[in-house]
């Protein structure tokens, strides 16, 4: 406790401070983990991450002309920019007829592209800048704690949990759809419509958690594999597990990305660093 | 006898390109129907029409006299339970996982499984004939294993109607066997049954009732020895067969001539 604290005898506003680190920590984590392992399920592919879908690549936009307009980066053009390119995600995957998932992939790493084109032309326009751009892609809960953006995490928490727990209810569908969509709806599964409400509920927190802590890399992606190697296939299981390791994990990470070195390191940096040996440890056994 | 399905002047079309052309068809209960027809014929439409997955642009489906489009979802699958052509398991699940997820037409979402839930299993996996690798990771058997599962999870819908999607395409000659007879075993039981099958003579020797399509309309319907000759099969396939009598049971099965060149060459 007290390394993720700090050393004790401190005034009563840095440990508050460095509560609202951990607490960010252990929920952007959990959100990230969770919402890739719904999505991996969902599309029955294993490479989907909570970023595939543009959400998130939207919030870095949005959050890098904030930066460019005001000079730091700013949470609420984040999450606009995650809206509006969910949006266009949406509207681009609905385009024709057809399955809505089968499109939303594609829509989505489409409108991932251009995004990162348009914040790389925002980078090399911005000078003194680019460093706080930089800490958006790849990641820092670093957030100054101020009013707003305390009544922001807070917002944060209440909503994910919120969401977590409705999109809980569909793991006996997720269990499912990794034997096909035909095999769901022969079941009795409305696979237009589980689509349609996992596509927006997932956008909505992934933008709202990378517009406040960044593009945080590889937790969504790995931690609901390891979930899966420890606790099964079964999405009852896996997907709450995801979350609390997907938390302890990016804490974990953050505290590194502290100490390691004299810099702070993004901590989407450390998430890779320490992840991927433990990925291929876990995979080997 | 109740009509378990009734097709009235039903069509669809995928993107503009008509597939099923004003079908009627009725269905009995008890029934074992096999739907044979060259590729593009509809088939695999018309079964997913049957089951809802597929809704029609024109006319109307009825499951036992009641309006499939007026029935949500979990309601056709406690009626009809599918086996889709074919089934990859991306998640490794053991087979006893995989057949408790033909109860989930029943289930809400925290909902365990019941007694009665279980006993539907534990009848499925028997009557599949899946006990010895209940326990076994699904990837871990051979396709004609797999299938078995797959079927015992529809049967643990509990469904009144079964629809299989070429249920023995890729399987060896001993597992297309014991599916069919498992399936024949099931309709005595009452089981009505409709499966898309391509090998005409495995059809015909099941099957009480062919319905042959072709381009998306019904060509011939009957019993193997009424649709099962010669004329019929060049018009719909366009290949020349020789029909012969199965020594066993007189029903007609299909023989594949070569040509007289080749056949002279191979002596």
């Amino acid at each position: 406790m007290a390394l993720l604290i700090g050393p004790a005898k401190i005034d009563g506003q840095i440990i508050q401070l460095r509560i609202s680190r951990v607490v960010l920590g252990i929920f952007a984590g959990g959100i990230l983990a969770f919402c890739g392992g719904i999505l991996q399920g969902l599309f029955g592919n294993p490479l989907v991450e909570p970023y595939t879908l543009g959400s998130a690549s939207g919030a870095a936009l949005g959050g890098s002309i904030g930066v460019l307009i005001f000079g730091s980066v700013n949470p609420f053009l984040a999450f606009l920019g995650a809206l509006g390119v969910g949006f266009f995600v949406y509207t681009i995957a609905r385009l024709e007829g057809g399955l809505f998932r089968d499109r939303l992939i594609l829509a989505g790493v489409v409108m991932s592209f251009l995004c990162s084109s348009l914040v790389m032309i925002i980078m090399v326009m911005g000078g003194k800048e680019l460093y706080e751009i930089l800490y958006l892609l790849m990641g820092y809960l670093g957030i100054i704690i101020n009013a707003t953006n305390r009544i922001l995490i807070i917002l944060l928490i209440l909503i994910s949990l919120i969401i977590v727990i409705f999109l809980y209810r569909f793991h006996r569908e997720l269990d499912i759809i990794s034997q096909g969509i035909e095999t769901a709806a022969g079941l009795g599964i409305d696979i237009q419509k589980l689509s349609l409400i996992i596509f927006f509920s997932t956008s909505l927190i992934i933008g709202f958690t990378v517009s406040i802590v960044g593009a945080i890399g590889f937790v969504g992606l790995i931690i609901p594999h390891i979930s899966r190697l420890i606790f099964g296939p079964k999405h009852l299981y896996h997907l709450p597990a995801s979350f609390i390791l997907g938390g302890t994990f990016l804490l974990l990470a953050d505290t590194l990305s502290r100490i390691i070195t004299i810099y702070e390191l993004p901590v989407g940096v450390v998430t890779s660093l320490i992840g991927v040996p433990f990925f291929i440890y876990l995979y080997k056994k | 006898m109740k009509k378990a399905i009734e097709l009235k002047e039903v069509g669809f079309a995928y993107n503009k390109k008509d597939v099923i052309k004003e079908l009627n068809l009725t269905c009995q209960e008890g029934e074992f129907i096999g739907v044979i027809g060259p590729n593009g014929a509809g088939k695999s439409t018309l079964l997913k029409l049957l089951c809802g997955i597929l809704k029609p642009r024109k006319g109307k489906i009825f499951l036992y006299e009641k309006d499939i489009g007026d029935m949500g979802h979990r309601e056709i699958a406690r009626l009809i339970g599918f086996v889709p052509q074919e089934t990859h398991f991306t998640l490794n699940f053991p087979v006893e996982d995989v057949v408790s997820m033909g109860r989930f037409p029943y289930l809400n979402p925290f909902q365990r499984l019941s007694r009665q839930d279980r006993e539907a299993i534990e009848k499925a996996i028997n009557q599949a004939t899946i006990t010895e690798y209940r326990n076994r990771p699904v990837n871990s058997l051979s396709s004609g294993e797999r299938q078995r599962v797959v079927i015992a999870r529809a049967l643990a819908q509990q469904p009144k109607i079964l629809l299989l999607d070429e249920p023995t395409s890729h399987l060896d000659l001993h597992h297309q066997y014991r599916i069919m007879e498992l399936l024949d075993d099931l309709n005595k039981k009452g089981m009505t049954i409709i499966i898309v099958n391509h090998d005409l003579n495995l059809a015909s020797l099941f099957c009480g009732r062919l319905v042959l399509l072709n381009k998306g309309t019904i060509w011939a319907t009957g019993s193997a020895r009424e649709i099962i000759n010669t004329r019929t099969l060049r018009e719909v396939y366009k290949t020349t067969v020789q029909v012969i009598e199965h020594p066993q049971t007189g029903i007609p099965q299909i023989i594949i001539p070569r040509k007289e060149q080749t056949y002279e060459t191979d002596k």
